[in-house]
């Protein structure tokens, strides 16, 4: 509850915003921060959802059980540690149970995820890039390896800690980080940023 | 420093995962390759870029979701919204729960004030309030004031306004009557709700910061948030709360309306109450300065006098208040042309003068009488 007591004016951080909002669900059943949750999480938890479950209808249904559990739940929120990886821990359990549920298939690892890559866009005002630089990153993010992509995609375009990308994919902080260096390196080089030649190193990459 | 280590380090700054000193060697390697730069920005730019989301979508699968939950049987609100769009609740016992999130609310109250005529069901609140000892703080027109509640929280008068409590304010109850307009800082307290009663619409504050604004003798009431979360109950509609959300303003006509036609511009979303109560509700956008993010409705509190896109006549009405002075605009046309402006400092003479410039008219004054004509 501490988050609580931030001072006012400067941006809270997202997991703190998540929190306030549980805090005021939990406690004033405010329908008002319900809402507002759900704008704020919906349509990440449902690309998330859609990796795994690979249907768009099923994605969507599942974020509304999800939230529909948060309302149910709601005298438990408080005790939520670390919000927005509560959410996609919980969004990921229920598309494995839908999954085995259908196929009598446990689990699937990330490899045999679909992760679609959204915010990798660019606004040429903005960006002072040529046509053919634009469709370089594009390839370079388009051929991204799965687990290197839905790395990428948690933390950037979801927002969460490496901390929380390796426990939801239950892997070692170390491997978040080397994943996402990797993922940088690739669009970086669609840059022409290429460190190799610049350091004056001979020593060829490792991708492991 | 291998390549490797290069990369793991910019990914790491752009996550905001790097530590202090992760990011200076980061920083000395980039300045010792000044031609990585162009590329550098580049990533950083096309990290921070992302694509907007689209806001009626989502809004869209939320109505789907609570559908959902309806039909599943899961009791989210106890009768179905009378408005689109707004979440409607019933009063339902409810622990209060203050956010520290800040709430700014401005209310324009109108019309009538039935002052001990509370419909707000707040047990005895209204009785308390009517046959109670009070304390009743009025501000002059072109005067204002600030106070301190037995609390601790702070409200600041603007000009010609009152405010009203009663002796055991804060024993056990926080609830204050306002007519006119007022910018209130609001100790925490989960026990004991913030209410403020207006003529026309009661707010319960979910928040610790807010700015109310209500003025009798104007058309409209209006409630503006800013941050955090408020609830209004219209005074003709008791059933139904209003829950706001940041940036929205909720205006409501005070009175009863003769017909359903808007009279003011109005470009935000137009609600018409059930058949029989033919109050005129809207839920605008606050409208932010693209320079200083300010909004209007609360910059009286730095001693400016703002007004976007009004009418004549309704800014002839804060003028009075401001100056302290009786203004009358003979002609219709005038009353109607749309003005927009800040005055800070200058004189009703000043003020005067630098409005003929956008609207030619002439005026005599006559000590604090002034008249306005083609």
């Amino acid at each position: 509850m501490e988050s609580l007591d931030l001072p006012l004016l400067t941006s809270m951080l997202e997991n703190d915003q998540i929190k306030r909002l549980l805090n005021a669900i939990a406690l004033n059943n405010d329908q008002a921060a319900y809402k507002e949750l759900f704008l704020l999480l919906h349509s990440r938890l449902k690309q998330f959802a859609y990796s795994i479950l690979k249907s768009g209808e099923e994605a969507e249904e599942l974020v509304s059980d999800l939230f529909i559990r948060i309302w149910e739940k709601r005298n438990q929120l408080t005790a939520i540690e670390s919000p927005l990886l509560y959410f996609y821990a919980t969004a990921k359990n229920l598309a494995f149970n839908r999954i085995s549920k259908l196929k009598r298939q446990q689990t699937l690892a990330p490899e045999e995820w679909l992760v679609q890559l959204n915010s990798i866009y660019f606004d040429p005002e903005q960006l002072m890039m040529t046509e053919e630089m634009m469709r370089q990153i594009r390839q370079a993010v388009n051929d991204l390896p799965p687990r290197c992509r839905i790395i990428f995609k948690l933390v950037k375009e979801d927002g969460l800690k490496y901390r929380e990308v390796a426990e939801l994919l239950q892997l070692s902080v170390k491997t978040v980080e080397a994943q996402m260096a990797i993922a940088l390196r690739r669009i970086g080089k669609g840059m022409h940023l290429d460190i190799k030649t610049a350091t004056q190193t001979q020593q060829t990459p490792k991708n492991s | 420093m291998s390549q490797e280590k290069f990369w793991v380090l910019l990914s790491k700054k752009l996550s905001g995962e790097a530590g202090a000193e992760e990011l200076k060697q980061l920083e000395s390697l980039i300045l010792a390759h000044p031609e990585w730069q162009y590329a550098i920005q580049n990533l950083e730019d096309l990290w921070k870029n992302s694509l907007q989301k689209d806001s009626l979508q989502e809004e869209d699968a939320f109505m789907l979701h609570l559908h959902r939950m309806t039909e599943l049987n899961i009791p989210f609100e106890d009768e179905p919204a009378e408005i689109p769009a707004i979440p409607v609740s019933k009063a339902r016992k409810k622990r209060w729960y203050w956010a520290a999130a800040a709430a700014i609310v401005i209310v324009a109250a109108g019309n009538l004030f039935v002052f001990g005529k509370s419909l707000w069901n707040h047990d005895k609140s209204a009785e308390s309030l009517a046959g109670k000892e009070v304390n009743e703080i009025s501000t002059r027109p072109g005067s204002k004031s600030k106070i301190q509640l037995p609390d601790g929280s702070i409200v600041m008068l603007n000009s010609g306004s009152k405010l009203i409590y009663n002796k055991d304010y804060g024993i056990d109850n926080r609830e204050v009557t306002l007519v006119g307009e007022g910018f209130f800082d609001v100790k925490k307290n989960k026990e004991k709700p913030f209410i403020i009663n207006t003529a026309n619409i009661n707010i319960k504050v979910l928040g610790t910061v807010f700015n109310v604004k209500a003025y009798p003798e104007d058309k409209k009431t209006e409630t503006s948030l800013i941050r955090g979360s408020i609830e209004v109950t219209i005074k003709n509609r008791p059933n139904d709360k209003i829950i706001l959300s940041p940036s929205e303003k909720l205006v409501v006509e005070n009175g009863l309306v003769p017909d359903k036609k808007v009279r003011q511009k109005n470009d935000g979303e137009l609600v018409a109450a059930p058949a029989g109560l033919n109050t005129l509700i809207a839920i605008n956008k606050l409208k932010y300065s693209p320079v200083d993010s300010s909004v209007a409705e609360t910059l009286w509190i730095e001693n400016k006098l703002v007004f976007r896109d009004e009418s004549f006549e309704e800014l002839a009405m804060r003028m009075q208040r401001w100056y302290d002075v009786s203004i009358s605009i003979t002609d219709e046309k005038l009353a109607e042309k749309r003005l927009t402006g800040i005055f800070e400092r200058e004189t009703i003479e000043q003020a005067l003068e630098a409005l003929k410039i956008s609207i030619p008219f002439h005026y005599e004054k006559n000590g604090s009488k002034i008249i306005i004509h083609q």
